[in-house]
């Protein structure tokens, strides 16, 4: 690596987003006082309740990168883990099954890029409108209800373990790899910094922005697919409100690891810092028995602390 | 076609609704020479500038360029012709390398892994480059964390990159020191031995004769005359610009009654940035406030404008001590026009007439309803008495000249009933005549008896506007001179904190 790299990277370490900090406080904290946090058994926990939140984190990095926004995301997940279990439940083969659950993913994010990126209308109330119709559609399919008992193939993708790692764990690392080399390592990924950073720059080089912004959501919505497997595998049942709330942490991620809302600035890697701070935290405040509702309020809590820290330290 | 011709620009024609932006322009360029292009904003230059570019389509007249007739649809067909622009506003992306940012969507493909970014190649290429204008910026750094001028040099790398026989450069001084425009020069040089023929679009006329090698004007559109520099004179060139013959650019020939003090400055400190600053400006008169850039000259006037504190000292306006907010300086009387205006002085996005009575809302209508037959009244009797050019009182700012818009701050800040007004370099950006009418206008306030407070980089816009002359420098008023004593010489020198 050249010099300049490497002070790239200093650079990053020293301008560290609050999501470095929010981790290892929090772990400090939760190894403090609690004896189970600092278990073997529980950091792989965390890293398996973690996982479905770092798949959807890195399909919102790009979105946001393109200053974008998806809100939707959660609902598509649910949706797309509602057509995985009826699937399955038709016996079409487990394969087809989780290509239908990637492909529901994609088409939803179609619609929001189609909407944002052709109409040009504003990705806010695009998605939030997707938002009802994922839900409305996965409440519509289950009769509101939950659909149980998938088998073993299904669990398998919560349960089994590859070289050893668990397989949310390895589909974790892969999707991320993907992501990491599309981001920075191909045309597109370039496109996506632009696409926030200048879009007028990007337009005026010829390239056609409104095809990759499409793009962005459709990735997005595919990842949001993915992340529908693991979490369907680990309940061995799809609940088709299990999404909701998700595109709230997984913004709360992608901001904690120092993406902008502006200018396309922003870290992958940045991202599973933060979806790792927003799963310790979870996952801690669960050890110590603080429920759900309370959850949501610290993660809320912790965010605005990252940011008046960041914002303070001039970054 | 005539020899060495890269491109002709025959008939052009361009109308907006309810704007004939160009009519039957021409201009034409030769392979290794720089041709300027001037005129007043609004004169067609980036009308034309951007038909070139493919970002608008001409509704008639032709574009050749080496002699074949070329359909300029979209930008990409125009970067096929060899066409590159570097616009004013920084086409360049923040949080990518300069690397990226030179290919930005010709990015070379990876040797061996189909689908992948040749990041080693469009290094090494953008290493070569960056050296060949004789710059030296690593090619992998963010552009984010570049100066203006490296920016700005990047910028004409990325027009070298797609192997350019056209280059476009729109205003590319306007943000570069000195030293940094010999450089960009020495590069445009290096660019024109090679062949490559440099548009070159100024405000700044005496650039025309230290680059140019001709120039042509444009105004309201039309062509008006191209000629080789060597045969120019400003005054040839300004005539043409603005059409008729300008005697004087800053008309001033009175000195108005002085009457009662609207600003008194004691001993005002704010740390690391004012110390021990002192001044008065009376009603009546314009007080100059010069000084090199961040010698804290706007840094004093957002204090007097209660826009930032003090430590130290008083400022009393109209006799009374204003400290606290720009709302109370408002309601004493004060009117603030910024630098930045569209950022500071303007929603631009708003009509004219809302920008015009926003400041004064609670005295036009005190009961909180907004009466529409009033604020017409007013906005009209503005529009009137400050010649404001503008279709309608609805037109949105943003669409307004750069003159213009700054006579809209300035009817906001009179329709607040101001009495003391601070002009911070209130004709930046604004072309010729627009710029003799905004002086014009600031010479009837004081003779009305307003007081006004500029500060301006320009020189001669301050020794000819100024009844009295402040001088800063490093946060210090360094020197007050009258009318009679002040030159450019003398202002430059405590500028820059010569003392004898």
């Amino acid at each position: 690596m050249s010099e300049t790299v490497w002070r790239e990277w200093a650079r990053r370490v020293a301008m560290a987003p609050g999501a470095v900090y929010a981790l290892i406080l929090l772990s400090l904290v939760f190894a403090l006082f609690t004896a189970q946090f600092l278990t073997l058994q529980n950091l792989t926990n965390v890293g398996m309740q973690g996982s479905v939140l770092v798949i959807v984190s890195l399909g919102m990095t790009l979105i946001i990168l393109s200053e974008g926004i998806d809100l939707s995301i959660g609902p598509v997940l649910g949706l797309a883990g509602v057509v995985l279990a009826l699937a399955v439940k038709q016996q079409v083969g487990l394969p087809l099954a989780i290509l239908a659950a990637i492909v529901t993913g994609g088409l939803f994010g179609g619609l929001n890029g189609f909407l944002i990126a052709r109409l040009g209308l504003p990705p806010f109330v695009v998605t939030l409108g997707t938002f009802g119709m994922a839900q409305g559609l996965a409440l519509v399919l289950t009769e509101g209800s939950s659909v149980p008992g998938l088998g073993p193939a299904v669990q398998y993708f919560n349960d089994g373990r590859i070289a050893g790692l668990p397989v949310p764990i390895v589909l974790t690392a892969i999707a991320f790899l993907v992501v990491y080399t599309i981001l920075y390592h191909t045309k597109f990924g370039t496109y996506v910094f632009a696409l926030g950073g200048n879009q007028e720059a990007l337009t005026l080089a010829g390239v056609r922005t409104r095809l990759y912004k499409t793009v962005v959501y459709v990735l997005a919505g595919a990842l949001a697919g993915v992340g529908a497997l693991v979490m369907t595998a680990r309940m061995n049942a799809a609940h088709p409100t299990v999404g909701v709330g998700l595109e709230f942490d997984a913004i709360a991620s992608v901001i904690l690891g120092g993406t902008s809302f502006e200018r396309g600035k922003g870290w992958l890697v940045g991202t599973i810092i933060g979806a790792l701070a927003v799963s310790v935290l979870r996952n801690g405040l669960n050890l110590i028995g603080l429920s759900t509702s309370w959850q949501v309020s610290m993660v809320g809590t912790v965010i605005i602390l990252a940011i008046v820290v960041d914002s303070l330290r001039g970054i | 076609m005539a020899e060495g011709l890269v491109l002709q620009l025959e008939g052009i024609s361009k109308q907006f609704p309810g704007v004939k932006a160009l009519e039957d322009a021409n201009f034409d360029l030769r392979r290794g020479e720089v041709h300027m292009l001037v005129g007043e904003n609004g004169a067609g230059k980036s009308t034309l500038i951007k038909i070139l570019a493919g970002a608008y389509r001409h509704d008639t007249g032709r574009i050749v360029i080496n002699g074949r007739p070329a359909d300029i649809q979209n930008p990409a067909q125009s970067l096929a012709l060899g066409v590159s622009v570097i616009y004013q506003e920084f086409n360049l992306v923040p949080f990518l390398s300069v690397a990226q940012n030179i290919f930005l969507g010709r990015e070379p493909r990876h040797p061996k892994i189909p689908g992948l970014i040749d990041h080693a190649r469009m290094k090494a290429e953008s290493q070569a480059l960056l050296e060949s204008l004789g710059v030296d910026i690593d090619p992998q750094t963010t552009v984010h964390y570049l100066g203006v001028a490296q920016q700005q040099m990047v910028e004409v790398a990325k027009a070298l990159s797609v192997n350019a026989q056209i280059v476009v450069m729109d205003e590319p001084t306007s943000a570069l020191t000195t030293r940094e425009i010999e450089q960009l020069f020495a590069a445009i040089r290096r660019l024109t031995a090679g062949g490559v023929g440099v548009i070159y679009i100024s405000h700044r006329l005496e650039e025309v004769f230290q680059i140019g090698d001709r120039v042509t004007v444009l105004r309201d559109g039309k062509w008006i005359t191209t000629l080789n520099v060597r045969d120019a004179t400003m005054d040839v060139i300004i005539q043409a610009m603005v059409g008729r013959a300008i005697n004087r650019l800053f008309p001033r020939d009175f000195t108005a009654e002085k009457g009662e003090e609207a600003l008194a400055v004691r001993n005002v400190h704010r740390h690391g940035v004012l110390q021990d600053i002192s001044m008065t400006v009376r009603c009546g008169e314009i007080v100059g406030l010069a000084g090199l850039v961040g010698a804290g000259r706007t840094e004093l006037a957002r204090v007097i404008f209660g826009a930032d504190s003090y430590d130290a000292g008083e400022v009393t306006i109209f006799g009374r001590t204003a400290r606290g907010s720009p709302a109370a300086c408002v309601a004493i009387g004060v009117g603030f026009l910024p630098e930045d205006r569209k950022r500071e002085g303007l929603a631009l996005i708003l009509p004219l007439r809302e920008n015009v009575v926003v400041a004064s809302l609670r005295r036009l209508f005190p009961s909180g309803i907004i009466k529409r037959a009033k604020e017409y009244t007013v906005v009209t009797d503005f529009v009137k008495s400050l010649d404001i050019a503008t279709p309608s009182i609805n037109r949105m700012t943003k669409f307004l000249s750069g003159g213009t818009q700054q006579k809209v701050v300035l009817a906001k800040w009179l329709c607040t009933q101001s009495r003391f007004l601070i002009f911070d370099e209130p004709t930046r950006g604004i072309d010729v005549g627009a710029k003799a009418e905004i002086h014009q206008l600031m010479n009837e306030l004081v003779k009305q008896g307003a007081a006004i407070l500029m500060i301006s980089s320009e020189l001669p816009e301050v020794l000819n506007m100024s009844d009295r002359i402040y001088v800063m420098h490093k946060g210090r008023i360094t020197k007050e001179l009258s009318r009679e004593e002040a030159s450019q010489e003398a202002i430059l020198r405590h500028a820059m904190g010569v003392t004898k």
